[in-house]
């Protein structure tokens, strides 16, 4: 799943000159914003004597093409107008939200939720049993308009029905028990349509869904902003949430802002009242000025994916070489400008629970290593332009990577590994490639590259089944980019996945963790956070858990007159 | 006809050309992954599309679609493609018009002032002229949204569809034309001040003014009309980057979004609606010399 797809897609070329720019722009803004904005910092907000009203401005960065689907970009979205079977806390449990219990069978294999009575969504449709069962059957079905991108690829394999087995009962039973399920329902993708809205056709679901949220979906103004207002009728929220009952702001404009010059402007102007992402070069500024909300995700950090099915990489060697011969602390550090950490752990991001820290600096820069591997790996000549050779062939390493993926300090932070590597004889080639083509699959072919740099957000270890899956019945496992198949891993996965003792499934991602760090089939860069920055006097914003961060508005309101 | 016949077919021809399968495509941006998808899903969504058919069907299907006004529909938006360019060509248009009008306006007045004097003024704004043709229109964007928008806070950041807020978009595109029109404009002007006529209208007692406005301008303006049909093209492009820049409403996050992730209804929508435009400005320019010269005659 991408976080910043479209950002990218609003890039051009000479994109390292525009980014050169926008920075020396954004820094000129900032130093001349000091002047400004009253300095501010957050405040504990209070559950009593809220305010209720006001609409809250919130510029936020891509606009997808629909305000559903498996991309993140619509799950921030959907946050907002529709509810999940249930939710996932800060700590990572699982509570109740439109489940209001559930009991599992025996076996692992039946799951009964009782769902929360008199719940409607917007458009009048009993939210019932039947209701969430058709969304379940539906995201597993082959049909385009109904099929979830996102729950499809964790579910597909144990999935067996879902069925309303009384008006407020709902049974969902697997072929074989797959622990993570309540993880997936949690995540805002997989938040409950109304049916009959769906008939109506991706058309008009896209452009105004009906869910049984805290926001109905009132107008989608196209390159501008979604507006939402407030449920009146609310009376579903998740356990997570600080208060029951309708929201307290009258409703959200949704403004797309993907100039972060534009969009960090209008915070400091006071046109917006909130922004999503702060730019790298704003984060210590808007840190000393706003209340600043953030989340690293959790899933896969954003790694260096190796290409392990022909060589140079084949050899674990040569890829644990590149890994010392890189100093992506460094690269991190030097791009980011401390907005974002350097991860070392190339299996698990930092924020998933079954993260071991001592992985987290895994393959430090060590020059002397890294030659001493290639040297054992039998790449001891070098070309005259000090690359290394082996049997005639150069040590060429090939980076896919897309703006479609990427932020653009990520690309500063590859032209430095490029630089580094080549010190070890490595001769590393950047193969930047615009969105359409490499959603086309371009310098993605078997033969294409040798490393790609990709990543997928979700709340911890499940993501597992989704990267490192062995292909199956002649269907390659599209999500493995470094064709690392490995029936033991697998096999530890799995067995993970049916373990319903919370130590004993962690030890086993756990091992499964460390195995994947040890053969380094991908090597860590750094991770993926959602930040939103709010002015002083919006209180009660939060991030959900659920699986990406998306800001929840539904607590939120103003704490003096707008 | 012939011409919107061609970018019919071109574009057509660009998307079965173009690498990578569409039924992939789709499948990826709307997942936000990549990758080769299961020959299921594939198959679905070639159904949905009609992929699977012969392509002279799918070209068919495409001209007799849009004999009948029909652009398609989508693949990521899911809706008509001529909806989507209606709601969002108004303003675009808009901002290419209202930048034509000012780059016309700085041009014209600028070629008044500077056009065959040698004093500091004229070579100052001659520089300014030549600075401002070659400046990136969207780094102009960047510096006036910053200084006038954030810094000085006369205009809003977030401009939307307000007068107010058109005014920052159109600065950044009008200034680099006005540079251009300027620079032509001025050489005509230089040169038609030379001419016989001119002396004799001052020989009349005309004031300087009168003669550059009345009688010059009217000849140097023929090469800068001829300029406005490329340059509404140029500023259609322009407008795109710029419409991003400023979180505009308009065809250009349309068409920056649906070119990253192939859209081709889209695209090919936005083509044919461009080529449509172009027909048109052709004629209004032709139109326009009629009168800025009356000895051409329309034929």
């Amino acid at each position: 799943m991408s976080l910043s797809n479209a950002q990218s897609r609003r890039r051009f070329t000479r994109q390292s000159n525009h980014r050169v720019k926008k920075v020396a722009a954004s820094l000129f803004v900032l130093q001349s914003l000091s002047q400004f904005a009253p300095s501010a910092h957050a405040e504990e907000a209070s559950g009593d004597n809220v305010k209720r009203g006001g609409v809250i401005r919130y510029g936020h960065f891509q606009e997808p093409a629909c305000l559903f689907g498996g991309w993140v970009q619509q799950w921030y979205l959907q946050r907002q107008y529709s509810d999940n079977l249930v939710a996932r806390s800060e700590s990572g449990k699982i509570v109740p939200w439109l489940a209001e219990s559930w009991t599992i069978s025996d076996d692992k294999k039946v799951y009964t939720f009782e769902i929360k009575p008199d719940v409607k969504f917007t458009d009048g449709t009993p939210l019932d049993a039947q209701a969430i069962a058709d969304n379940i059957n539906g995201w597993l079905s082959n049909d385009p308009d109904l099929r979830n991108p996102t729950a499809a690829p964790y579910l597909s394999d144990s999935f067996e029905s879902a069925t309303a087995i009384a008006p407020l009962r709902l049974q969902v039973t697997l072929k074989v028990p797959f622990q993570p399920l309540l993880n997936v329902f949690a995540q805002s993708s997989q938040g409950i349509l109304s049916p009959s809205a769906l008939k109506r056709g991706l058309a008009v679901n896209c452009e105004n869904p009906v869910g049984s949220g805290p926001f109905i979906v009132d107008k989608w103004r196209h390159g501008r902003e979604v507006t939402f207002r407030r449920n009146p009728e609310y009376n579903s929220a998740p356990a997570t949430a600080k208060h029951q009952g309708p929201a307290y702001v009258d409703g959200i404009s949704w403004k797309f802002l993907p100039d972060q010059t534009v969009r960090y402007g209008s915070l400091i102007t006071g046109e917006t009242d909130a922004i999503y992402d702060i730019p790298a070069v704003a984060w210590k500024d808007a840190n000393s000025r706003f209340p600043v909300l953030r989340h690293l995700t959790g899933g896969t950090p954003l790694r260096l994916a190796l290409y392990t099915a022909r060589p140079p990489f084949d050899d674990e060697l040569v890829r644990k070489a590149f890994a010392y011969s890189t100093d992506r602390k460094a690269a991190v550090d030097t791009s980011f400008l401390g907005s974002l950490p350097f991860e070392g752990n190339g299996a698990l991001s930092q924020s998933s629970p079954e993260y071991l820290s001592e992985l987290g600096h895994s393959y430090a820069y060590d020059i002397r290593k890294a030659n001493q591997l290639l040297d054992q790996a039998g790449w001891t000549e070098r070309n005259p332009n000090g690359v290394r050779v082996k049997k005639g062939n150069p040590l060429i390493v090939r980076i896919s990577y897309s703006n479609a993926f990427l932020k653009p300090d990520d690309e500063q932070a590859l032209q430095v590994v490029q630089q580094q590597a080549s010190q070890a004889g490595f001769d590393v080639r950047l193969q930047p490639t615009n969105p359409a083509d490499f959603f086309a699959g371009k310098n993605l072919g078997p033969d294409d590259y040798e490393v790609v740099l990709l990543y997928w957000v979700a709340p911890g270890a499940e993501i597992f089944r989704i990267s490192w899956k062995p292909d199956q019945n002649g269907e390659i496992n599209r999500f493995n980019p470094s064709r690392f198949q490995d029936p033991r891993l697998w096999d530890v996965i799995q067995k993970a996945e049916q373990n319903f003792n919370g130590s004993e499934r962690t030890d086993l991602y756990q091992q499964a963790e460390r195995k994947i760090v040890d053969e380094a089939p991908v090597i860590g860069l750094t991770v993926l956070d959602v930040t939103l920055a709010t002015k002083p006097n919006l209180k009660d914003v939060w991030l959900d858990r659920g699986a990406v961060g998306e800001p929840v508005f539904y607590d939120a309101y103003f704490d003096d007159k707008k | 006809m012939v011409l919107l016949w061609a970018a019919a077919t071109f574009t057509f021809l660009i998307q079965c050309v173009l690498p990578g399968d569409r039924a992939q495509i789709i499948i990826n941006v709307t997942s936000g992954n990549v990758g080769p998808a299961s020959s299921a899903e594939l198959a679905a969504i070639n159904a949905k599309y009609g992929f699977d058919q012969p392509l002279a069907i799918q070209y068919g299907k495409y001209i007799l679609g849009i004999l009948h006004g029909d652009l398609g529909e989508s693949y990521q938006q899911h809706r008509p493609v001529a909806r989507i360019i209606a709601e969002q060509i108004g303003p675009t248009i808009s901002l290419a018009v209202a930048a034509l009008l000012i780059a016309w306006m700085i041009a014209i007045l600028t070629t008044l002032i500077i056009a065959g004097r040698d004093n500091i003024c004229a070579k100052l704004l001659n520089d300014a002229q030549v600075f401002f043709a070659t400046a990136p229109p969207y780094w102009l964007a960047t510096i006036l949204l910053v200084v006038f928008a954030v810094k000085l806070r006369i205009f809003p950041v977030i401009g939307g569809n307000s007068p107010i807020g058109l005014v920052l978009p159109t600065l950044a595109l009008a200034l680099e034309l006005s540079g251009f029109f300027g620079q032509v404009v001025q050489n005509e002007f230089t040169r038609v001040l030379e001419q016989p006529f001119v002396t004799s209208a001052r020989a009349r007692g005309m004031s300087d003014f009168g003669v550059r406005f009345r009688h010059v301008l009217r000849h140097a303006a023929l090469p800068g009309i001829t300029l406005s049909g490329w340059a509404l093209g140029k500023l259609l492009s322009g407008a795109i980057l710029i419409e991003v820049v400023f979180a505009r409403q308009g065809l250009g996050g349309v068409l920056v979004a649906a070119t990253s992730s192939r859209d081709v209804p889209i695209v090919s929508g936005a083509v044919l609606i461009s080529a449509s435009l172009f027909v048109l400005v052709s004629l209004i320019v032709d139109l326009t010399y009629r009168v800025a010269d009356p000895r051409i005659k329309l034929t």
